[in-house]
């Protein structure tokens, strides 16, 4: 059994009456690359700052490499890397100061190739002031900036929020450089999924400050299936069938989304409902997420009416 | 290295798949010969920037199947085509692969003589690796 | 080392704000003196306008007479303009560009942060306004350029509006990290920052007003200590 580097215990966050966050409980193994997701306002960022120990938990608790969350003490945090979406940075410094001022924090593991390897490689100039610099260099910095000092722990919240495709491409070759080292731990959230599908192995998902799923990415890319159902005469009206999230009919066909579904259920269920003809759409992980967050039975906001034809 | 592989992000197939079906098919096509190395696990998520347990999941898948061999210490080898084999649920799958061809034929207005042609025709390219095949698959 | 790199930085933030402060203070003090002496000049260097020649010097009275103190009064202003400008820059401002949890995740103790930003304006002060206030004493006090007496009482004067201007600092960072609305309990660090400059300067009696300083700034920075330690960013 892995270790693990991060765990939250019944986390809970309220901002006056309302909820951000409601009994998160999640561990996350030493070694992998885990994909953090959620719609919007979802309560990403909030658990992200609670295991950080930048918010403090209304209840429950967040520990980051074995220390609560609400007294990382220097040392620990001298292993966690932390990247934020906007990527702020002082800026009246240079991009030589900028690393000085790192470099102070991190005395024995800076890597001062690295980092200049990195800079030639984002073809920036130490001599830069971060004012200066656009948003996606402000970026590359920041990267930079959290991966030379070679973090066991890599967190980042949305940092390529707004960023074109070849920063975001960098971002995850950082990711992957870093995971080929030993035993490195990489957490992101994103909304861009087909990122998260290229480099994570792991998923958290969250919906409203609830957690839907902390499995690996293929358990999940496996657990949410499509599948569209023939039928001769009518439609069922009526579909039981626990772990539906979603069903669309037409006049003769019955398109159900299933979570933790498997085949011979499936097939169970046709056979009860009528038909013998069933075939499994495969969905990539956008669909899958849509699908998983979206709220259930919820008809199409934009309704084609065939009859216009 | 390995300048011909491509991955599809945002794809409906998994990413290890994807994997799996092009070395396949380079192996298929001789592209890969028997004896070829692959690239390393690391290098190849590095080139592909995916994550290696990916890589790994399908060198495994390969193996399994017999395309591959791993020497421990060595690296991964494309495995003598005599070791290879296939069970009954890979032709499953093989034997739908082929029906969305022929739907997708018949769609078009082909006919079965049209259909061979074309089927004859492609074969072709694979003429070497199909010959020295495994005499015990059916 | 971390400690340091946090101070370089602060001080490097500080920096013109400081030199502002050092350089108004200074420009206002060479214009007094400046014009001061064309008056002594006049008078033939009396010590005391009024005074014949040989008449004893009453200090005491001396000091009475605006023409020949060097007046700390500019320091009232000045000083906490400095005070609150710093609190500003250090407080305020990365709360607009979003900087603090960059700062904040630095592998550093919230309070060694506070400290360094705390020890940045105590340097600020005391090399720019304080440098600049001493100076103007000792230059003033050399008898054969001006007619105005030495009296440390002067100096001090100087240096007690000083360190109100160090707790209008306190106040402005107090006021900044509260996270109330600004018209309930946000505004009572600068409000009574502000409080304790306004009474010394209706009433002066400089041993009251050094206690009751020092009083405040016990007050304020424990308070700006227990909210920074625990707040959320």
């Amino acid at each position: 059994m892995a270790e693990i580097v991060l765990e939250t215990k019944g986390l809970t966050k309220y901002y006056g009456a309302g909820i951000a966050l409601d009994h998160l409980d999640v561990r996350i193994p030493r070694g992998c690359i885990c994909g953090f997701l959620g719609r919007n306002g979802a309560g990403k960022t909030t658990a992200i700052k609670l295991m950080l120990g930048l918010l403090e938990p209304t209840a429950g608790s967040a520990h980051l490499l074995g220390c609560d969350s609400t007294a990382l003490p220097p040392a620990v945090r001298q292993r966690i890397g932390y990247v934020t979406e906007g990527h702020r940075l002082f800026r009246w410094m240079t991009i030589a100061r900028l690393e000085k001022f790192q470099q102070a924090f991190f005395p024995k593991q800076w890597d001062g190739k690295f980092f200049a390897d990195m800079i030639e490689y984002f073809e920036l100039s130490k001599k830069q002031k971060i004012k200066h610099l656009s948003n996606g260099q402000r970026a590359q910095v920041s990267l930079a900036l959290a991966l030379a000092p070679n973090p066991e722990l890599l967190i980042m919240d949305d940092p390529t929020l707004g960023l074109d495709a070849a920063i975001r491409r960098q971002f995850l070759e950082g990711m992957i450089e870093l995971i080929t080292r030993q035993g490195r731990t990489v957490l992101f959230s994103s909304h861009i999924l087909a990122d998260v599908e290229r480099v994570a192995d792991r998923v958290v998902v969250i919906d409203k400050g609830v957690l839907r799923a902390d499995c690996s990415l293929e358990e999940f890319r496996t657990s949410v299936r499509k599948v569209v159902l023939h039928f001769d005469n009518s439609v069922p009206a009526d579909v039981e069938l626990e772990g539906l999230l979603h069903c669309r009919r037409s006049e003769r066909q019955l398109e159900l989304t299933l979570v933790g579904v498997d085949d011979a259920e499936v097939a169970a269920w046709a056979d009860r409902a009528g038909t013998e003809r069933f075939d499994f759409v495969e969905m990539n992980l956008e669909d899958q997420f849509i699908e998983f967050t979206s709220p259930p039975h919820r008809k199409r906001l934009f309704q084609w009416e065939e009859a216009r034809s | 290295m390995a300048l011909w592989m491509q991955i599809i992000s945002g794809s409906e197939t998994p990413i290890y798949r994807q994997l799996v079906e092009q070395i396949g098919g380079a192996i298929a096509k001789g592209e890969l010969r028997t004896g070829d190395k692959l690239p390393a696990v690391r290098a190849l998520a590095a080139e592909l920037v995916i994550n290696p347990n990916t890589v790994a999941r399908a060198y495994t898948m390969l193996e399994q199947s017999g395309l591959v061999t791993t020497k421990t210490g060595s690296g991964t080898y494309v495995s003598d085509p005599h070791l290879r084999h296939a069970d009954a649920a890979e032709i499953n799958v093989l034997a739908e692969r082929m029906d969305t061809l022929i739907t997708r034929a018949v769609n078009l207005g082909l006919d079965r003589q049209a259909l061979t042609a074309l089927f004859e025709k492609r074969l072709a390219k694979f003429a070497g690796r199909l010959d020295k095949g495994n005499a015990e698959n059916g | 080392m971390r400690f340091l790199a946090l101070l370089r930085k602060e001080l490097r933030e500080s920096l013109p704000w400081l030199l502002l402060a050092g350089l108004l203070l200074l420009a206002v003090g060479i214009f007094f003196l400046r014009a001061h002496a064309q008056v002594s000049e006049a008078d033939g260097w009396q010590y005391h306008r009024g005074l014949s020649p040989g008449q004893t010097i009453d200090k005491h009275r001396l000091l009475q007479n605006p023409n020949l103190n060097l007046p700390a009064i500019w320091l009232a202003f000045i000083a906490p303009g400095l005070g609150l400008v710093l609190g500003v820059r250090q407080f305020w401002v990365p709360l607009f560009t979003r900087t603090w949890s960059f700062l904040l995740h630095r592998a550093a103790a919230r309070l060694t942060i506070l400290g360094a930003k705390l020890t940045a304006t105590i340097i600020a002060f005391c090399i720019s306004v304080g440098l600049v206030w001493t100076g103007l004493y000792w230059y003033a006090c050399r008898p054969d350029l001006f007619p105005i007496p030495e009296a440390p009482q002067m100096l001090v004067n100087g240096w007690i509006y000083i360190a109100l201007g160090l707790l209008v600092y306190l106040g402005t960072a107090l006021s900044a990290l509260s996270t109330a609305r600004w018209y309930t309990s946000r505004i009572f660090g600068l409000a009574f920052a502000m409080l304790v400059v306004f009474v010394t300067l209706a009433q002066w009696r400089p041993v009251s007003i050094a206690a009751l300083t020092v009083l405040a700034f016990v007050t304020l920075l424990s308070q700006t200590m227990a909210v920074f330690v625990r707040r959320e960013f």
